[in-house]
Order: C-alpha cells, then sequence, then structure tokens
C-alpha cells in the first residue's frame, strides 16, 4: 500500500492545524484574491439594487410618515397617513376592490389556466399553433389590447353586448356600471395572463410519470378519476408557484385598469396600486403615496405567509 | 391687474435679449406637447439667430409624463428657465415659490396687444406668475341642420335655459320608436368643460373665495340639478349607454344636437363632420339664478412661466413674450385654441372663413368678458381629472346622470372628498 504523505498547511495566524481532517485556513491574502473578482463582477448589480431598490424602498418607508408634496418641504406627520388610510372611506373602498379583484382573478386565471395546460398537455400535445395562441395575449401590448376590449365592452356598440342580445339579455354597461366595471377588468386580466401560468403548469405536467396514468387506466380510472387522483396532487407544487405569482399580481393590476376604466366608474374599479400612482404622480402625495405603498406592501407579505402556512396542507411534497 | 400702455414690438425685445446673451448660454425649455415643439421649432431658430450665442434647448413630452418630470426637477431645484404652464395647476406652483413674478421684468411695457382677461388668469395673489400663449373657453355646439329639421331658430346671446330644455326635448328623435332615440337633444357627462360653464354661467360657485374649501352654492346646484333633468327626462343619454364611444365624437356622429365643450373641439367636429351636416356655436345660456355681478364666462388659458431657478430671467423672459406674442402665426394655433396674441387671433385664417363654424368670432367675445377658471391647489383630484377623472366631483356626477345616485348624496360625497384633499 502506497503511503500518501500529508503536508500541513501553515496557518498564517501561526497555528497549526491539529489534525488532518480539520480544514487548513486559507491565508487571508488569497481568501481576498478569491472574493474580489467576484465582488468587483457584483458589484454594477450591487449597486444598482441599493440605488434603483433598497434605498428607495428604506427612503419610502420614510416618507411614509412625512405629508410631501414633491416640491414643498417635508413634515413629519408621524402616523397620520397610516391613520387617514384606515380612516378614510375612499381608501377603505379601494381596499375593497383590491380584495374583490383579488377574489374575482386568482381563481379565474387558475382555472383557465389549468385547463389549458391540461389540453394542451393531453388533446393538443403536439399543436405548437394553440400554445402560441394561448400565450400570445400574455406578450401583446396592453394598451393595444385593451382598446380592443374597449371596443368588445361597448354599451351600445360592443360585442360582448351584441352576443347577450342574441339570447335576449339586456345590454350590460360592463365599463359604466359600478357593479360590472371591476368584473370587466378581472376578464380581460384573466384572458391577459392565463397563458404565461399555463406555460408553467405545462412544464409542470410533463414532470408527472405517464406510467402512473397508465396504471390508472388498466384499474379503470377515468379521465375525471385520473385528474383528481393524479393531476391535482403531483401538480400541486406548480399550482402553489401560480398560485402565489397570481396573488401577487392581482394586487398590483394597473395598466389594464388605467387603460380600460380609469380606475371608474366613481372609482369602482380603482384598485390599490391604480390609487398609490394616483396619488403619487397625479397629486403628487409622496407621502400619502408611500404609506400606500407599504399598506400594499403589508397586504401582499400577509397573503404570502398565509399561503406559506398552509402549504401543508394541500402541496405534495 | 390693469395692463393699458403700448406693446413692445417683439423686434425690440430680441434686441434686449441680445445685449443679455453676451456669451454663450443655453436656456432651458420644457413643454407638455411634442406637437407643439414642433410648431414652434421656427420661432426658436428665429429667437437663436436674434440672441447669437443663445441655444434654446427644447423638451417636449406627454402631459402624462411632463408633470411627475418637472415636479421631480423642482424638488431637486433644477427646473428649466421656461416652462409650460397650466391654468389647473399655476396656483399650487406659485403657491410651492416656484414660479417668477413676472410684474419686474415686465416693467413699464404696455401688454394691450394680448387679451386682458387672459393675461389675468396667469396672475395669482397680485404676482403675474404665468404669461398665457392660448386660452380656450367652452362653447355650446349645436347642429343647424338637425335646429332647420326640427324648426327651431338657433341659440342666440338672449337663449334661457327654459328655450334650451324646449329645443332638446324637440331634437330628441326616436324615429323607430324603440325606446332609444336615434337622435338625443343634448350629449352631457360630468366632466368640469361640460358642467361647469353651466354652473357658472348661473352664478354657481364649487370652492370659497379663498379656494381653501369645497362650498358648493345653491346656484351651482341649481345648475346641476337643470342638467340632470335634462338627461332624467331623456333627451339626453345617460353616460353609461355611451361607454365605448369617444365623448367628443357624439356630438359630430350625429348622436346629439347639441354639446357644451371646450372650443379646442373644433378641430376634432371639423374632420369628424365634415359636410355631412351645418353646426354652429354659441355662448353657454344665462342661467336663471344669475346677475350682472356673479355671471361669468369660463376659461383657461395655456401659459409659459420663467422659474425661480432660473438664472437668466431676462432671456428667459425674452423668450416667453417671443413664443407668446405675434411670432406665432394663427395656422399655429389648431382649431379653438385662442392665441393670447389679440391681433394674430382676429385674422381672417385663425378665424377660418369658408369653413364651419362661420362664427368663431363668439370666441373672441367671450375673451372680452369677465372669466373665470375656478382652479384650486388640487383640482385634479376633488375635480376629478386625467388619471383621477373617474372620481371627485367628476365621478360623482356620472352616477347622478346614470341615474343611480341623488343630486344631493353625490353632491355631500364629493363635497366630503374635496375637502378632505384641500385640508391636507
Amino acid at each position: 500500500m502506497t503511503e500518501i504523505a500529508l503536508t500541513r498547511v501553515p496557518d498564517p495566524r501561526g497555528r497549526v492545524p491539529v489534525s488532518d481532517t480539520e480544514p487548513a485556513v486559507p491565508p487571508r491574502r488569497s481568501r481576498w484574491k478569491t472574493w474580489a473578482p467576484a465582488l468587483l463582477f457584483l458589484l454594477p448589480a450591487i449597486v444598482g439594487l441599493l440605488v434603483f431598490r433598497l434605498i428607495p424602498i428604506g427612503w419610502a418607508f420614510a416618507l411614509s410618515f412625512t405629508s410631501w408634496r414633491i416640491f414643498d418641504d417635508v413634515a413629519w406627520v408621524g402616523l397620520d397617513n397610516y391613520a387617514h388610510i384606515l380612516t378614510s372611506p375612499v381608501s377603505r373602498e379601494v381596499l375593497g376592490n383590491t380584495l374583490w379583484f383579488t377574489a374575482m382573478y386568482v381563481p379565474g386565471v387558475m382555472i383557465v389556466s389549468v385547463t389549458l395546460a391540461v389540453l394542451l398537455n393531453n388533446a393538443l400535445r403536439s399543436s405548437a399553433f394553440f400554445r402560441g395562441a394561448f400565450f400570445l395575449p400574455y406578450i401583446t401590448a396592453t394598451v393595444a389590447v385593451t382598446l380592443a376590449w374597449r371596443w368588445i365592452f361597448s354599451t351600445r356598440f360592443g360585442l360582448l353586448n351584441h352576443l347577450l342580445g342574441q339570447v335576449d339579455i339586456d345590454r350590460i354597461a360592463w365599463l359604466a356600471d359600478p357593479a360590472w366595471a371591476l368584473p370587466a377588468v378581472a376578464i380581460v386580466s384573466v384572458w391577459k395572463d392565463a397563458g404565461f401560468y399555463m406555460i408553467l403548469l405545462i412544464a409542470g405536467l410533463q414532470t408527472i410519470n405517464p406510467g402512473l396514468y397508465e396504471a390508472a387506466r388498466v384499474d379503470g380510472a377515468g379521465a375525471f378519476r385520473r385528474f383528481y387522483a393524479i393531476t391535482l396532487p403531483l401538480l400541486s407544487r406548480s399550482l402553489f408557484f401560480v398560485l402565489i405569482l397570481a396573488l401577487v399580481r392581482s394586487t398590483q393590476t394597473f395598466e389594464i385598469t388605467y387603460a380600460l376604466t380609469n380606475g371608474g366608474p366613481n372609482r369602482a374599479s380603482t384598485t390599490l396600486a391604480f390609487y398609490i400612482y394616483q396619488n403619487a404622480f397625479v397629486h403628487f402625495e409622496m407621502g400619502y403615496a408611500s404609506a400606500l405603498a407599504y399598506v400594499l406592501c403589508f397586504v401582499i407579505g400577509l397573503i404570502t405567509l398565509l399561503n406559506f402556512h398552509l402549504r401543508r396542507r394541500w402541496v405534495h411534497e | 391687474m390693469k395692463m393699458t400702455k403700448t406693446a413692445l414690438c417683439t423686434s425690440a425685445l430680441i434686441c434686449l435679449a441680445g445685449a443679455a446673451a453676451a456669451q454663450d448660454t443655453t436656456l432651458t425649455y420644457m413643454l407638455w406637447s411634442t406637437e407643439q415643439a414642433e410648431i414652434e421649432q421656427a420661432a426658436i431658430a428665429d429667437f437663436e439667430a436674434a440672441n447669437p450665442g443663445v441655444t434654446v434647448e427644447v423638451q417636449a413630452m406627454p402631459p402624462s409624463d411632463y408633470w411627475p418630470r418637472v415636479s421631480a426637477l423642482a424638488a431637486s431645484g433644477d427646473l428649466p428657465d421656461v416652462m409650460a404652464m397650466s391654468s389647473g395647476f399655476v396656483q399650487e406652483w406659485a403657491a410651492a415659490g416656484n414660479l417668477m413674478d413676472l410684474a419686474p421684468l415686465i416693467g413699464d411695457a404696455s401688454l394691450e396687444g394680448y387679451f386682458e382677461s387672459a393675461v389675468e388668469i396667469g396672475e395669482i395673489d397680485g404676482a403675474q406668475v404665468a404669461f398665457p400663449q392660448n386660452w380656450v373657453a367652452p362653447v355650446l355646439f349645436y347642429n343647424r341642420t338637425a335646429f332647420d329639421a326640427a324648426g327651431l331658430d338657433y341659440p342666440d346671446a338672449d337663449w334661457t335655459w327654459e328655450e334650451f330644455r324646449t329645443a332638446a326635448e324637440a331634437l330628441t328623435i326616436d324615429a323607430d320608436d324603440d325606446g332609444t332615440p336615434e337622435q338625443y337633444g343634448f350629449w352631457v357627462y360630468g366632466r368640469y368643460a361640460q358642467t361647469d360653464p353651466w354652473v357658472f354661467r348661473n352664478g354657481g360657485r364649487y370652492v370659497t373665495e379663498d379656494g381653501a374649501a369645497l362650498e358648493i352654492n345653491q346656484e351651482a346646484v341649481n345648475a346641476l340639478a337643470f342638467l340632470a333633468s335634462i338627461v332624467d327626462d331623456g333627451f339626453a343619454p345617460r353616460p353609461l349607454e355611451m361607454e365605448g364611444i369617444r365623448q367628443q365624437d357624439i356630438f359630430g356622429m350625429g348622436m346629439a344636437a347639441m354639446w357644451v365643450d371646450g372650443s379646442w373641439n373644433i378641430d376634432n367636429n371639423r374632420a369628424l363632420i365634415g359636410d355631412s351636416f351645418e353646426w354652429g356655436i354659441a355662448q353657454v345660456p344665462m342661467g336663471p339664478d344669475a346677475t350682472a355681478e356673479t355671471a361669468v364666462a369660463y376659461a383657461w388659458a395655456d401659459m409659459l412661466a420663467v422659474t425661480t431657478d432660473s438664472e437668466q430671467t431676462d432671456l428667459a423672459w425674452a423668450l416667453v413674450q417671443h413664443l407668446t406674442g405675434p411670432t406665432l402665426s394663427a395656422a399655429d394655433y389648431t382649431g379653438g385654441k385662442v392665441p393670447a396674441w389679440t391681433a394674430t387671433a382676429m385674422t381672417e385664417e385663425w378665424l377660418g372663413r369658408g369653413q364651419q363654424p362661420d362664427n368663431m368670432d363668439l370666441i373672441l367675445e367671450i375673451g372680452t368678458q369677465p372669466l373665470y377658471t375656478g382652479f384650486t391647489p388640487n383640482w385634479s383630484a376633488w375635480r376629478g381629472y386625467a388619471a383621477a377623472g373617474s372620481g371627485g366631483l367628476n365621478g360623482e356626477l356620472d352616477e347622478v346622470f346614470n341615474g343611480r345616485k341623488s343630486l344631493d348624496d353625490a353632491l355631500d360625497a364629493a363635497t366630503a372628498y374635496g375637502n378632505d384633499i384641500l385640508s391636507r
């Protein structure tokens, strides 16, 4: 048996490793040499992160305790902005709208995207055309497609009301009726985003072992049973990921609201992100807008925490 | 402010400015319209040629980018020398100390070449903080062909609101009797340019005299109730019926025979209507509650201002005068935007002879009357304008016109919301 001669690496601090199994501490200089290039490469990203994200986030938090119209002096108001958000009927209406939108958008987009993903993974498996067609709304310019939807939703000349008229349903003022404006925004949002989530879910579906379906089929399980007993549990990790994304996105909806309803009628479709925009960049109430942004951050954080807590109950690990 | 002395000619101003520009200087100028920047290109080149060593750096962008941008520049003390200023924002910008009082720069120079009432729009608390380039006023557009068909006289200066109602009823036509008129007598929704002319022509006011609080007076309530009754009686469509149609096209498409909105819509009307029907403009009828003291014409101006960040104020003021005086021609003002320089406004070209409407002089007559803008700090928030247009008084009035809310409830809600904003 050949003997291997081990060489002890001297510790620059003068300490000699006591055993061969103890890792030698590299000299400080060589450790710096290892890190320096990495840090240099990371520096632009770190500076960007600090300047464009972390410092503004901290700054916005400080601003949320002030009253600052952008070109006036900054005045410390303590918790007044937060108190106003909690007591103002307008803020409460906007928060309510945000939750109502989430309640419509999240289930809607998940049902549509799961349906599309399953269809494309099975019946339309080889169809790149359908895959592209369903993904297309996601990559199309929001303002452009929203203009088309404005026409579809038009009370008098809209396609949707024309179709409803064919089955004797009265015209609906989709964008001008407070009861329908937010659902209209949700419909367009689901239509636009479902293709993106569909792609994520198809990736999840393709990790499921086809042998499981074969075995279930041999055992006499129908399509419905196979979906509930195999597809849903094994897709649950992807579904969880999609759920988190959809929840966060639902609280941040802006472009479609801006182009479709402008938050109307009478604020009926104004959600938190749009309200923050109005306060920051229309009324220039930067302090109040910052407080609203932190409320939004809190809402998103709370929902995400709740989801992670509930995850154990339904996500198949 | 009364300004009655003789006008300085532009060439003299340019020479004065030239003297100020002894060395290479860059003047910065920001405005909210790229189209306007193109229109002014030649005038700016003239200014630079007359002032050797002076370069005017123009930055133009859409309004949605303009206000956040200049606000950020104000916060950092980097405002341009000259900036475009809207009537809707001039009060808060002046209050924040961002706009220079031009009075010392104007000195003894006469401003009589300008519409006096338009110049006064830029005067805030005794300081001339902005100077008008053009101004606009709401007018009553009416379909002459429809009036002829209904056997009605055209609106004139003596028209009463009851005569207006009678005309609106006669002009509402449901030929196929399906419950939806093919032509309504009138079109209105909650937008400031459509409702507020009626309010102010009735002596109504939304805000207290100092503009610090919303306090909607009875004359304003009566005017809004009158408009709501026109809609409730079916002589104007409910706004929700018109959703999906560009509101400024409703009159031009022949769906409503009368409409009140800003005079800047003249261009759109000309393009849309062509020769398909005859149309004219009239002043919004005086309300029954108005007195000689309280009735005012509603108007607002696009202005230029010299900022307090400018270090070359003489030159900046010279540029303002150059761009607001006779340098721009009538063709540079799109139909309905009245040049602040009176002589340009009175040219045959601006009056649009040979085109519809054939009575553009009416807008100039409005400019000679006492004008009122009704703007306050935070106006866009409480009135509901632009990206906040779905809320405020605008949103509440739409609820009334859509038959979903009583006028009293709507005005109570709008007042509470507005005062919350104004008190912040």
